[in-house]
């Protein structure tokens, strides 16, 4: 029995270090398609625009833009890249907005998120 | 000696590992990269020789706005073969100037068809507006 425990051990603790649980929003966001695509470790921070406009870091809804600029200016040094999951029926001016605040709180690198399974899987640099 | 009963102990293990083994999610997000310009007032970046697609709002009941593309109207059909098109010297920056109310979608869309036909910069045009 004992070599078998000794395994089950390991990858219990290999899957507690590796894991990264998905956090979803409160509201439901449908991304649109793209073909071109990067693929972005599955990482904390990520920034969902529903087609209202509510938005929400993760599971943080944010009341305003305000409150968006100061989440982000305090976890700054944790968001290597902020990746924005709009809704696809989402207005351009909520993400343009969002992508400003972001800028202002000091974010240089963002992602537009789409489609998981879409697209044709052609990667541009 | 009594011996130490290791049976729930395994069974609470082998509980963990089925918990982690199915929450866990290796497969990255896919997106788009997008690298902003620093900090500080929005340049005016538009030079004669850009691309520049200016977007009006859609009409009510349409999800797509009406494009026009140095002056012409463009179709989405005919975007990509126009993008493609264009000299390398207008391939250096594609100007989109939408209205706030054009779906996401359609700036998504855009954005794919200038990559694959190797756009290098994307800028986005809007009016100016006191605060946000």
């Amino acid at each position: 029995m004992a070599p078998m425990i000794d395994c089950v051990f390991l990858l219990l603790i290999f899957f507690m270090v590796a894991s990264q649980t998905r956090v979803p929003p409160r509201f439901p966001v449908e991304l649109p398609d793209s073909l071109t695509r990067h693929a972005f470790p599955m990482k904390r921070f990520n920034l969902y625009i529903g087609r209202e406009g509510l938005m929400s870091v993760d599971d943080n809804m944010m009341n305003g833009y305000d409150d968006l600029e100061i989440f982000l200016a305090k976890n700054k040094k944790n968001i290597e890249t902020l990746i924005i999951k709009a809704d696809r029926l989402a207005l351009h001016g909520y993400v343009i907005d969002a992508m400003e605040r972001a800028k202002r709180a000091g974010i240089e690198e963002l992602a537009i998120g789409v489609k998981e399974g879409g697209g044709t899987g052609i990667s541009v640099d | 000696m009594p011996q130490l009963n290791m049976t729930p102990l395994i069974d609470c293990v082998f509980l963990l590992l089925i918990f982690f083994m199915v929450a866990t999610s290796f497969a990255p997000i896919p997106g788009i990269r997008v690298k902003l310009p620093p900090p500080g007032l929005p340049q005016s970046a538009s030079k004669p020789e850009n691309l520049v697609l200016r977007i009006s709002d859609p009409e009510p009941g349409t999800s797509v706005g009406v494009m026009v593309l140095n002056d012409n109207v463009i179709s989405m059909d005919r975007l990509l073969s126009a993008f493609q098109g264009a000299t390398l010297k207008q391939k250096d920056m594609l100007i989109i100037q939408s209205g706030r109310s054009v779906y996401h979608e359609q700036i998504v869309t855009i954005m794919d068809l200038a990559k694959r036909a190797d756009i290098k910069k994307i800028g986005f045009a809007m009016v100016a507006r006191e605060s946000i």
